[in-house]
């Protein structure tokens, strides 16, 4: 009996009560249907209590819609695990915000007795009501898991049943007794709202989003904070900003200070190097430490020594030039000309100091990558609209054989003195020669 | 007439720094600063501390593992990014934020100069500022050497070459005047260790040094005068120093560190170049393409590219010593002068800076 009352016959009261009581009130009342905004007498907590609710009750109530709308399409849908999870975990998140909402439109109102003389007994009916039911449906969802799955089987056949004025109660009676709860409010906040301020959201001032914006200046923030700040503003306002300044400063620096402690905070500990990991950089290491090594063997070299190997005769190549150092430690090519005579010069170019790369083009000349010198292997020169514009400096060489004796010779005069023969020669190694002792053949 | 040129020294540093003045309360709590359509302009000095904050901290972490030897430098920058927790962190911010740092004295030396914060008795403030703009691009000229790969010693050899091109427009034996001015600060012939040993101990102990004294003097003097009004026109409102204007401020810096942090994560400051360049570098391999000096060096590095060197020479040197004696030049100047002339200083360097390499393919590009 009591289940024919509250599921069949409180459901249908309320039908009718919402009908009929919202065309009596669109016909009889029409400019007191409004959420009666009172905004202008407390604005704080209503911005912390409206926004979550409204925007909570918007994604809870399309929930429902959906789920009641296509059951079918829905139940195959939440099939999926990962969908099923979202949809439960946004539906709570919204339901959370929605009972936090209302909870902080309630307190408001008992707290703040400024609203008392204009809120009436049907408001904190309507607010605890509305309380009740997420609350409500908040615990259903979390004692009873996948409702949004499950519902599709039982809760939105039986409204449908309802509204087919085929009410099958089999259906209700397997539900868990907080499911039922949850209905019954429903229906109970159905009736009541042609009679409250819930009318609202019967008729939603849709045409809002599209007439032309209007704009209500009462006081602007920005406008007041500035007066306040000049030199006469209020003390105890710019004391106050002052300290809510330093709170929110160290505040964001203590955030900040946790977010960069995440990442840096290993900095100063010992890295952990895996064995492969330390291999290669002591390997890489001692690479660079034999490189320097060599360096400074070159460099020692070249202060005692008046010849240097730069390679032997047969290994110079017309078009790929090998690098050697010369005596002033900076790069230089050796090439092997025409006649059958190496080619010895600077590779330091003579606009910026870059080094000159290795390889001859077609046209007989290398190239400085840094800001496109073309210069002539046999001459040195560079070309027209180089921004270099000094040759390639020759560099004195000596062609000596196994004996050490000295085959042919290049000072820095430029002039060959010795043997022209390419057989004699090919038995050679190439040597620069330090300049002062060219003249010696 | 020595006893009047003391007088007068003493009388113009008295009024520059009215030391009576120079108590809490006039140079915090009195002050206040301008509010009209520049007024961003006051955040840019703010910022540039900011980031120059920045790279003390973070120069500091790199200390502990940098090793400003050939051999060791630029494997230790390496194990830096690498393998220490957090440390193409530490070293991503302070690549950015050094961009960020001279983007902003830019911005600051720009607008100081179009609202005309130099005049009277704002002289020594904007000699000192002019002054650590240039030890703002040494900071970047020398700390670019330091991780010692491809790009930077080639890039420092070019930039230290060009010492040696005013040679050729000295005469007799003071022609070789640049040459040993160029060895000096190498320290050997070539770009070398004592190169590296230089650059480090400019980098992390003189320049920094040489900024906190000039700095000092910029910000006490800064806050003894308070802000330049910055219009013609008297500004209609002002607003307090403290706290609207630091708390505004510090937002400011709250947003700069959450943007660095984010860009150092995200992007790794290499990323805009080609791999060879930062290879170690190789003394006695050739040189790979693509040297160029950082972006903030563009607009005196192009028109080196472009235009025969005297020229340029002569240019800088007359900007310099414009800038230098702004205060003076443009004594009687209304700001809309000094506002023409810094937007086009401005117009100058973003130009130079995005299309600099595009101006020099213009005139360069099909030759060779």
């Amino acid at each position: 009996m009591t289940e024919q009352v509250l599921y069949v016959g409180l459901p249908y009261v309320a039908i009718v009560l919402f009908i009929g009581g919202t065309a009596w009130r669109y016909a009889a009342q029409r400019y007191s249907i409004s959420s009666l905004s009172s905004q202008f007498l407390e604005d704080r907590w209503l911005g912390v209590g409206s926004l979550p609710w409204h925007l909570g009750i918007l994604v809870v109530l399309a929930g429902h819609l959906v789920a009641f709308a296509f059951p079918t399409v829905w139940r195959s849908v939440l099939s999926v695990p990962v969908f099923l999870h979202t949809v439960e975990i946004v539906g709570l998140a919204a339901a959370v915000a929605c009972a936090l909402g209302i909870g902080t439109l309630l307190v408001r109102r008992v707290l703040r007795g400024r609203l008392q003389p204009v809120t009436t007994w049907l408001d904190y009916l309507v607010l605890v009501l509305l309380l009740a039911e997420v609350s409500l449906g908040i615990l259903t969802a979390t004692a009873h898991r996948w409702g949004a799955l499950w519902s599709t089987g039982t809760i939105m056949p039986f409204v449908k049943s309802l509204l087919t004025l085929q009410p099958k109660l089999e259906l209700v009676s397997e539900l868990p007794p907080l499911a039922r709860a949850h209905l019954v409010v429903a229906f109970v906040l159905f009736g009541i709202a042609p009679f409250t301020r819930l009318i609202h959201a019967v008729f939603v001032p849709l045409q809002y989003l599209f007439r032309a914006p209007q704009r209500v200046v009462w006081s602007s923030e920005r406008r007041k904070q500035a007066v306040d700040a000049e030199p006469g503003g209020d003390p105890d306002l710019a004391r106050r900003h002052l300290i809510e300044g330093v709170v929110g400063a160290t505040a964001a620096a203590a955030l900040l200070g946790v977010g960069v402690a995440d990442k840096v905070a290993g900095y100063f500990v010992q890295p952990a190097l895996t064995k492969v990991d330390k291999k290669n950089l002591l390997t890489e290491r001692h690479l660079r430490v034999m490189m320097t090594a060599e360096e400074r063997a070159l460099e020692l070299e070249r202060l005692s020594n008046d010849f240097i190997l730069i390679s032997p005769y047969s290994e110079l190549s017309k078009k790929n030039g090998r690098y050697f150092i010369d005596y002033e430690m900076r790069p230089a090519l050796a090439f092997l000309g025409d006649d059958g005579i190496p080619i010895v010069l600077s590779a330091k170019c003579t606009h910026l100091g870059c080094t000159v790369g290795k390889d001859v083009d077609d046209q007989g000349r290398i190239l400085c990558p840094c800001h496109v010198s073309h210069f002539d292997v046999r001459s040195g020169h560079p070309n027209q609209s180089a921004p270099a514009k000094a040759p390639l400096p020759k560099l004195p060489w000596a062609a000596r054989d196994a004996a050490g004796k000295v085959v042919g010779a290049m000072g820095i005069d430029g002039k060959y003195v010795g043997s022209r023969d390419t057989a004699l020669l090919s038995r050679c190694n190439v040597y620069a020669a330090k300049s002062a002792l060219t003249e010696v053949t | 007439m020595p006893k009047g040129i003391v007088a007068n020294v003493l009388g113009f540093l008295a009024e520059r720094f009215p030391i009576e003045k120079a108590d809490f309360h006039s140079m915090v709590t009195k002050k206040t600063v301008p509010v009209h359509r520049m007024s961003w302009a006051y955040y840019a000095g703010g910022l540039t501390l900011f980031f120059f904050l920045i790279q003390v901290v973070t120069g500091l972490m790199l200390l502990f593992y940098y090793q400003p030897t050939v051999s060791d430098a630029h494997a230790s920058v390496e194990y830096i990014t690498r393998h220490v927790p957090g440390g193409a962190l530490v070293r991503n911010m302070h690549a950015w934020s050094s961009s960020c740092m001279i983007f902003c004295v830019l911005i600051h030396f720009v607008t100081t100069l179009a609202m005309k914060a130099f005049g009277r008795p704002r002289e020594l403030t904007w000699i000192s500022g002019v002054l650590l703009l240039l030890v703002t691009f040494v900071f970047g000229f020398t700390g670019y050497l330091l991780p010692w790969h491809q790009i930077a010693v080639n890039a420092t050899k070019v930039g230290l070459q060009s010492i040696e091109l005013v040679g050729a427009y000295l005469p007799g034996e003071l022609a070789k005047l640049p040459t040993t001015v160029r060895e000096t600060i190498q320290g050997e012939a070539a770009v070398g260790q004592s190169t590296l040993s230089r650059f480090y101990a400019l980098h992390v102990i003189i320049l920094p040094l040489l900024v906190f004294g000039v700095l000092g003097i910029h910000l006490f003097s800064v806050q003894l005068h308070g802000m330049s009004p910055g219009v013609d026109s008297a500004p209609k409102r002002v607003e307090k120093f403290l706290p609207f204007f630091v708390i505004k401020d510090l937002g400011a810096w709250g947003v700069a560190f959450l943007v660095l942090f984010t860009a150092a994560l995200l992007v790794p400051f290499e990323s805009f170049f080609s791999f060879p360049l930062f290879a170690p570098y190789d003394a006695l391999g050739s040189t790979p393409e693509g040297i160029k000096p950082e972006w903030y060096f563009y607009f005196v590095y192009y028109p080196l590219e472009l235009l025969p060197f005297w020229s340029v020479a002569l240019g800088q040197t007359v900007v310099m010593g414009v800038i230098f004696a702004a205060p003076w030049l443009f004594k009687h100047s209304s700001r809309r002068t000094t506002a023409v002339l810094a937007s086009f200083i401005a117009v100058y360097m973003v130009g130079m800076t995005l299309f600099g390499h595009a101006i020099y393919e213009f005139f360069k590009g099909g030759q060779g």
